[in-house]
């Protein structure tokens, strides 16, 4: 493990022999974070200085979530989610990177789109959703597109900026050297775009989740949306609180997905000591 | 050993910045005439902001809409007009040294295969084989500058334009590459039109140094370097070293002096 | 004289960043948006697309302006703005503190960071059902759900930012004894700001969500209620033009964001 000489705030920190603590710090408190948390949750609960009602509690949440796996239906509910956020989410990628490189590539491209780009993406997409209903009802379709909207103009605005702030000095180099436009969009254009085009996809899962858990709160027959309703309206905390967590397993999972891909498309970056993700 | 063909000819060139917000235009170049007959080694130098900068990039054809006029020699058949050694190395930080040498051939549409086959000789001949496949941010500041050499060497061009390409460089990397480029001037033979602020760097590589006035920048004085070829380190010591190293920098003083301090 | 001229094409440059023309921006900007008006118009009217589900820029119109002589939007937006800007408000307070706590104590930052990438990661809208069991469905509840929904950009953000400078103009900083609090001000303040405006962006953005989606899913009032109402009713343009009043609050605000911006980025070169 690589331990840099700043700690988070840019502190030199004092060089001498690192205790085993020290070196372990950051798993140490967490850990203690975590575990203390929920320490506190459940007793906290089970004493009465933590309303169970609202917050149930870890134990409650675990039990509820071994019923529940147990049940067919909720197969049927994961199913749906995952097909929704996938279809949406992996849409808008398809979509959205070629759009963006292309759209920051031909400047009159970029600006016949901005008016439209600038509108739809400061509004919040979601409120589409009745209409999305109207149009494709309220099977899987219409959560593919919410999820779709979503994520596709989280992916395609940094992929239009990183094109456009591509290092002047690189663009020099391949135009002394007398690269052709397809050359330079292919040597230089697009690898300096891809940390642009990361920080989208990281961005795009969150918003492709929000328009799947929406779309099936709002209006929906199936999903683990429509789970957390169910359970919400028959006030059974601990159940809704275990959906919570399966759409917060999804996130994680997505990001660190995106973590590697970025691992792998950055190798010729140097590696930043005690860089924090 | 210098040929009888010109390889740089440049007829009142003169050029201005628009500022995109204000289009006020900052003049950078008030009027350069130059002539570089082929195989020469000439520096430029100046004060700081003077435009030499400018003048390379209209030379290298990255700035347009000048006025006046830049002639080049042809290019041979699968060679190039001119190619640049950028001040900071700007090797593109994404590709191998293999790669980033390699890419000015593969601009000419040659394949990979062929163009990193020819790139081999050249990085060996600056001193990095064996670094191959690592990346810039793995070498050291002389390496980059040694790969960023070779990159331009590869396309094999007429005129070589080098911006400050060792002021980067710690003092004794700086006197060892300067050793380096003659020797691999003496093997390339090479045009060269060399920007640098370091008047000894100038003496000791050019045939010919250039001085330029402070900004506009035009052509103060032309001075030839009369010194014998090949030349060791040592020769900056020698008297006829440092009475022209005297000249030149009464004359950059004469500007620093007339505009007060140089822009940074 | 045995010189071979050499043809130099014109601007070379290859994203055009140096002959960048104003003029050009808005006319192929206004071509954009006219043609899409026109193209939306034209295929409602010639029938291409159902008015239930695309209505059209004329219809609009009409509904927009119906509703705004009628006065019967304004409670609506009264009510979004008051729960907008106090979650909001309640977001950017907490959320820079935590930020900046975070950021400064590596303790802190150890003990919270699992809990900050989990909530980073959940779409925090899958709580809106609990909210709304804890606070009811008052605007309690709508503030909550706002503040939720932006404060994890905005505290991660600043934490960003808080490790941004580098280390280098600490050290600077320090060789000149500046005490905690300068070195705060003068280098770590500065050098997190770019990241701080970020994160503002991003919630403003969020808590926007926030409103609608808590709106949608209980209220009686509120431009999310009017969009949602006006679905159910089929009255589809009456949902664009609420969705195109919550455009313009989420473009005013933007605007807003980068005009502090530009005041505080005075120092950083322009890239193009
Ligand atoms: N891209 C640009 N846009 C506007 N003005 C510029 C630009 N580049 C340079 N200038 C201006 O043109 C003048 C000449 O710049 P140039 O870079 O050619 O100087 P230089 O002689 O190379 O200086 P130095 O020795 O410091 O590198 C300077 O006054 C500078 O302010
Ligand atoms: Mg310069």
């Amino acid at each position: 493990m690589s331990r840099s000489l700043n700690d988070a705030s840019g502190r030199r920190v004092r060089p001498g022999r690192l205790g085993w603590f020290d070196s372990h710090a950051r798993l140490l408190y967490g850990l203690f974070g975590i575990v203390g948390f929920l320490v506190f949750w459940e007793f906290g609960s089970r004493a009465g200085i933590v309303s169970e009602y609202f917050f149930s509690r870890p134990t409650a949440i675990i039990e509820a979530g071994i019923v529940e796996v147990q049940i067919p239906r909720f197969w049927v509910d994961v199913q749906a989610s995952l097909t929704e956020f996938i279809a949406g989410y992996g849409l808008a990628i398809v979509l959205a990177i070629p759009l963006g490189l292309l759209a920051g590539w031909y400047r009159r491209v970029q600006y016949a789109l901005d008016p439209w780009l600038n509108f739809l993406n400061s509004l919040p997409r979601i409120a589409l959703l009745p209409v999305i209903v109207i149009a494709v009802g309220l099977g899987l379709a219409s959560k593919i597109l919410v999820a779709f909207l979503g994520a596709f103009f989280a992916i395609i605005i940094p992929t239009i900026q990183g094109v456009r702030t591509v290092d002047r000095r690189y663009l020099d180099v391949a135009t002394s050297f007398g690269a052709s436009r397809r050359r330079v969009f292919l040597t230089v254009v697009a690898p300096s775009t891809v940390p642009f085009i990361v920080t989208g996809l990281r961005l795009g899962i969150a918003r492709a989740l929000i328009g799947v858990v929406t779309g099936e709160l709002y209006a929906a027959t199936v999903g683990l949306g429509v789970m957390i309703k169910f359970a919400s309206d028959a006030l059974q905390t601990d159940r809704l609180l275990f959906g919570v967590l399966l759409f917060t397993l999804t996130g994680l999972v997505g990001v660190e997905g995106i973590r590697r891909l970025e691992k792998y498309f950055q190798r010729w970056r140097p590696i930043k000591a005690g860089a924090n993700p | 050993m210098t040929g009888t063909r010109t390889a740089l000819q440049a007829r009142g060139v003169r050029f201005g910045y628009v500022d995109p917000t204000s289009s006020e235009v900052l003049l950078a170049i008030e009027r350069i005439d130059l002539e570089i007959p082929e195989g020469q080694f000439v520096s430029l130098v100046g004060p700081s902001g003077c435009g030499k900068s400018t003048f390379l990039k209209i030379v290298n054809g990255l700035l347009s809409n000048h006025e006046g006029e830049i002639e080049l020699l042809a290019p041979k058949a699968k060679g190039s007009a001119h190619a640049m050694v950028f001040q900071d190395a700007a090797l593109f930080p994404w590709y191998s040294v293999l790669s980033n040498v390699s890419y000015g051939l593969m601009c000419q549409g040659m394949s990979k295969k062929e163009a990193q086959a020819r790139a081999m000789p050249l990085i060996k001949m600056v001193g990095l084989a064996g670094f191959e496949s690592k990346y810039p941010y793995q070498l050291s500041g002389g390496m980059q500058q040694r790969a960023n050499l070779a990159r331009a060497l590869t396309v094999d061009p007429e005129i070589l334009l080098m911006d400050e390409p060792f002021a980067a460089l710690d003092a004794q990397t700086r006197e060892l590459m300067q050793a380096e480029l003659l020797r691999i001037w003496a093997q390339a033979r090479k045009t060269v039109l060399f920007i640098t602020h370091q008047i000894d760097e100038a003496i000791y590589l050019s045939d010919r140094v250039l001085v330029m006035s402070a900004r506009p920048g035009r052509i103060l004085a032309d001075i030839p370097v009369d010194l014998p070829r090949p030349r060791e380190l040592h020769i900056k010591r020698t008297p006829e070293f440092v009475a022209l190293a005297d000249r030149i920098w009464e004359l950059i003083a004469t500007q620093l002096h007339a505009h007060g301090q140089p822009g940074a | 004289m045995t010189l071979g001229s050499l043809a130099r094409p014109a601007n070379r440059s290859p994203l055009g960043l140096l002959g960048w023309r104003p003029s050009e921006r808005l006319v192929f900007g206004l071509i954009g948006f006219v043609v899409v008006l026109g193209a939306w118009e034209a295929a409602s009217q010639l029938k291409l697309v159902k008015k239930v589900v695309l209505s059209s820029p004329s219809l609009i119109w009409d509904a927009a302006i119906t509703d705004i002589s009628s006065g019967v939007i304004f409670p609506h937006i009264a009510v979004s703005g008051t729960e907008y800007v106090l979650g909001l408000g309640l977001a950017l307070l907490v959320g820079v503190l935590l930020g900046l706590s975070i950021g400064l104590f590596r303790r802190l930052n150890y003990l919270l960071d699992p809990w900050l990438s989990a909530l980073y990661a959940t779409p925090t809208v899958a709580l809106v059902p609990l909210i709304i069991i804890i606070f009811g469905i008052g605007l309690e509840a709508k503030v909550v759900v706002v503040f939720i929904e932006s404060i994890f950009v905005i505290t991660v953000s600043v934490m960003a930012g808080v490790r941004a400078a580098d280390a280098v103009y600490h050290d600077v900083a320090q060789s000149f004894r500046a005490s905690g609090w300068m070195r705060f001000r003068t280098v770590t303040l500065p050098a997190s700001t770019p990241y701080l405006l970020t994160g503002v962006r991003l919630g403003t953005g969020r808590g926007i969500v926030g409103v609608v989606v808590a709106e949608f899913l209980t209220s009686n009032s509120g431009i999310g209620f009017y969009i949602g109402l006006n679905g159910s009713l089929l009255q589809t343009a009456r949902v664009y033009f609420g969705i195109i009043l919550l455009g313009i609050l989420g473009l005013v605000l933007g605007e807003l964001v980068r005009v502090v911006e530009r005041r505080f980025e005075r120092w950083r070169p322009q890239i193009n």
